[in-house]
């Protein structure tokens, strides 16, 4: 993979980071998903090498905790927002143990941030996605309110998951906003903004003028943008259907509740029936409450599930980059050509192209020669000029789909990876579920038996 | 078809039911239906009482001498059950081979009744007749009517008032028989009822119509005396049992009736959840078709959940079948025990309303008027029929019950099986590394 060229546009880019620690080593994941490391792309291909190069130190990245807290916001109106507590940690052998180096707190807000600075000066990255904002895909027993401790530990999971996606990526490891992001509170948020990113982003008009209008955009990024549109959709779909089952289960469950109860009652009345159905009633209370811990387990799939979700909306952001940087070649190359062609009649005199000039000078008469050869002059000057930058932004944006597809490659693998590993973990919580109720149906009906 | 010769309970004036030996105590077991052991002396006396139905205030002439109602019953119990069971059995009803008969006026659905049996009542050892649903109705109402002391098996209900079950399915059909089954065989089971008049025609003649029209005529003096006690009498104190069968009875039904409500709804809610899932599995193919690597995971939990879902559909269909119309059938039972309950308190209440009677009369007669004594027998052989019934009763719920309870265990451990083979067997899949597409 090869480094970013660096972006004509942005003369204010911050230095890349020196690493802290190798990049590829990968920080310890708290989270279940192990955020393989890429491969190095600056040094020599083979980790033993390169970890004989940088520093020994590995960085372990951790958001554990998450707390309330009141403040006043921009309009000087009380508010409540969790905060989180963002630790990192430097290994200084492998195996050893962890130093805690920095700590510090911060809000949703501020994650948000950090990741649209990203997508500005990254373009050609798929940028790891935020958990998301507000609970959606809700089944009834979890609450859609931002403050319930089950969505804010969720919350703090996926925090935490995004900062290791970003430590883990070979290049945006590398950027000294997300270094300062770990390690300084104060004032962060100043250093970010004065970084100007917010005037560089592409206009939402801009770029959805381009996906309409571009000609000729590379076919691989076309097809990319249909499947990141197909996968959100899918993934979306199957969401709120995996919401829906869940209720179900819940309620099936849930009802068998009701027989321990009335075995009970009905066990006072028998004699010799009366043990068996009594212990028989309390296996149908144990399997009623089962549901609730995998239920939980299941929520962590939905999650998996859910990253890929806004993952695929970062796809499409680099889709739309690409569109936009074509759509522009295409437009400086068609003013290139037009005044090409208004130099060349301006030369032999004939008027093949309308323009106003030729309008107003067959109206008012013929311009002198003088006239003529200072705009010839200027158009040259113009071609030249225009034909430099049409070279440049030509080589930006070669430089871009390589760059591009290079990460888009990484990602895909990643994306395969994680899927199929969230999908075994499925598979396991659906045999650990069979398991139980075998168990449980079991035990019912040898207590039946003795009836 | 030859009567038994009855015996007669003995009868020497006003009794409690506790004073009273119990008829099964201390007696000659060999005392069998048409069995020929001399009877003891005292009650040659009241052997004139065993010709004629002990229950018929107003003496009409038995339609048949084949069990009338209770004194033979007595006779049988002396079989001992266990014979029934096992060796000695000599009667076997089944129930089998549904079939449609379409008509100008109806269609309706008949059912083989085979029957093979040595008994003497049966002319031939084996039968085979058609019966339909009114056709068992009938029979029912008939033992109701010729056997009030006894618990009569109920049958499966008669009208379909949920939904839109076709009356014409299967399923429904399947299930019918089965109940059908059960009922006969609950009658055959039973030392008394199996010996009824009726349920022989019913199970051996051509043509029952041309039966249940003759009948008519003639039952409507027979056997009308206890469903017709006269009512109006308030019963003193019920005997501590029979007030906790009553009791028992009661709780019984309002815990089955509870079941019953939660087993319908799990099954609403699995097929809710069903209906869920057939709409998941699908979701995993779509989204197969997208992807190059992931496309034969993903293709592989489709197929597992679809698995899954069959599976489940299997389970919500049994439990429909077997599960809730035995849940049904034992309500229905638990009512009609409770109706008999009802006409033993109103023959007790006769016979100590008629007793209080003759007690205010203060005549000096040593001897107890005959019609009192004939209500004090009747009372006291409802009281044991009924005993002999519900012990039988009981013990015939306790071996349904629990095969019922563990078919429904059985159903669910089946499901939880099929489903676990099923994601055990695409584990591998999963793991499998996959050549780029």
């Amino acid at each position: 993979m090869e480094q970013a060229a660096p972006d004509l546009e942005r003369p204010l880019q911050p230095a890349p980071l020196e690493p802290l620690g190798h990049p590829d080593a990968g920080p310890e994941a708290a989270v279940g998903e192990e955020a393989e490391g890429a491969p190095d792309e600056e040094g020599p291909g083979d980790r033993t090498m390169t970890e004989n190069n940088f520093c020994l130190k590995k960085i372990e990245i951790s958001v554990s905790e998450a707390e309330k807290r009141t403040g006043r916001n921009a309009m000087n109106m009380q508010e409540t927002y969790t905060a989180y507590l963002v630790e990192t940690r430097s290994v200084e052998h492998i195996d050893g143990p962890s130093v805690l180096t920095d700590s510090l707190w911060r809000r949703y807000s501020e994650f948000e941030l950090l990741r649209n600075y990203l997508l500005v000066y990254y373009p050609h990255i798929v940028v790891p996605p935020l958990p998301e904002k507000r609970a959606e895909f809700v089944w009834h027993k979890l609450s859609a309110d931002n403050m319930d401790p089950d969505f804010v530990e969720r919350r703090r999971i996926g925090l935490e998951n995004f900062l290791l996606r970003v430590a883990s990526h070979p290049i945006l490891c590398r950027d000294k906003i997300f270094y300062l992001f770990l390690t300084q509170e104060g004032n962060w948020k100043e250093i970010v903004n004065e970084t100007g990113f917010q005037l560089k982003a592409d206009s939402r008009l801009k770029a959805l003028n381009a996906t309409f209008r571009v000609k000729n955009p590379d076919k691989r990024f076309t097809e990319l943008k249909h499947y990141s549109d197909e996968l959100q959709s899918v993934i979306s779909h199957l969401l709120r259907v995996r919401a829906r089952v869940a209720d179900r289960l819940y309620g099936v469950y849930k009802v068998h509740g009701n027989y321990g109860r009335v075995f009970s009652e009905w066990s006072a009345i028998e004699k010799e029936m009366g043990d068996g159905l009594q212990s028989a009633g309390h296996h149908m209370d144990v399997y009623a409450s089962s549901i609730d811990d995998i239920l939980e387990d299941e929520e962590h799939y939905a999650d998996q599930l859910k990253e890929y979700l806004f993952y695929a909306e970062a796809l499409r952001a680099v889709c739309r980059k690409h569109e936009l940087m074509q759509y522009d070649l295409e437009m400086a190359a068609q003013d290139l050509a037009s005044k090409k062609q208004q130099c060349e009649e301006l030369a032999t005199g004939t008027v093949r192209t309308f323009s106003l000039k030729g309008m107003t000078t067959k109206l008012f008469g013929q311009e002198t020669p003088e006239q003529r050869e200072s705009r010839i002059k200027v158009l040259e000057e113009q071609i030249s000029e225009g034909e430099q930058q049409l070279k440049a932004k030509n080589l930006e944006g070669r430089e871009f789909v390589k760059n591009a597809w290079a990460d888009i490659e990484r990602f895909k693998e990643q994306k395969n990876r994680d899927l199929k590993e969230a999908l075994i973990s499925y598979a396991v919580m659906q045999i650990s579920m069979c398991k139980k109720g075998i168990q449980v149906w079991t035990n019912a009906k040898e207590c039946f038996s003795k009836m | 078809m030859s009567g038994g010769l009855p015996k007669a309970l003995p009868s020497t004036g006003p009794h409690s039911l506790r004073d009273m030996p119990h008829p099964l105590a201390g007696s000659s077991s060999e005392e069998a239906v048409g069995g020929d052991s001399t009877p003891s002396p005292d009650l040659l006396t009241a052997r004139s009482f065993g010709d004629k139905d002990l229950i018929l205030p107003n003496g009409g002439t038995p339609a048949g001498t084949s069990s009338p109602a209770s004194s033979s019953s007595l006779l049988n119990r002396l079989q001992l059950d266990d014979d029934i069971d096992g060796e000695t059995r000599d009667l076997f009803v089944t129930v089998d081979d549904p079939k449609k008969h379409v008509c100008t006026m109806e269609t309706y659905i008949t059912y083989r009744i085979t029957t093979k049996s040595t008994r003497v009542e049966f002319d031939l050892p084996e039968y085979s007749v058609r019966r339909r649903y009114q056709d068992f109705d009938w029979l029912r109402s008939k033992l109701e009517e010729s056997q009030p002391t006894h618990l009569i098996p109920p049958l499966p209900e008669k009208f379909v008032v949920k939904g839109v079950v076709d009356r014409f399915s299967e399923e429904f059909v399947e299930t019918r028989r089965k109940a059908l089954d059960k009922f006969l065989k609950r009658i055959t089971d039973h030392p008394v009822l199996s010996f009824n008049e009726h349920f022989n025609v019913f199970l051996t003649a051509k043509d029952l119509n041309a039966y249940k029209k003759q009948g008519m005529a003639l039952l409507s003096r027979v056997g009308e005396s206890v469903k017709h006690v006269t009512g109006g009498y308030k019963l003193r104190s019920r005997p501590l049992e029979f007030a906790a069968i009553g009791e028992y009875l009661d709780t019984f039904a309002l815990k089955l009736g509870t079941i019953d409500r939660i087993a319908q709804r799990i099954i609403k809610e699995e097929i809710e959840y069903l209906v869920e899932l057939r709409e998941y599995g699908p979701v995993y193919s779509t989204w197969s078709a997208l992807e190059g690597e992931l496309a034969e995971p993903l293709e592989g939990v489709s197929a597992c959940i679809g698995n899954c879902s069959t599976a489940l559909e299997e389970l919500t269909d049994d439990m429909t079948e077997d599960f809730l119309p035995v849940l049904r059938e034992y309500i229905l039972y638990s009512d009609s025990m409770k109706s008999v309950l009802k006409k033993r308190d109103q023959v007790q209440a006769e016979y100590e309303a008629k007793l209080e009677a003759v007690a205010l009369r203060k005549e000096d007669r040593p001897k107890v008027p005959s019609d009192v004594e004939k209500c004090q027998d009747r009372m006291e052989c409802f009281n044991a029929d009924l005993k002999a019934d519900m012990e039988r009763w009981q013990n015939n719920k306790r071996q349904d019950f629990r095969q019922l309870l563990m078919g429904m265990a059985d159903k669910n451990i089946q499901y939880y099986e099929k489903c676990l083979m099923a994601w055990e067997s695409i584990i591998p899949l999963l793991q499998e590394k996959q050549e780029a597409k």
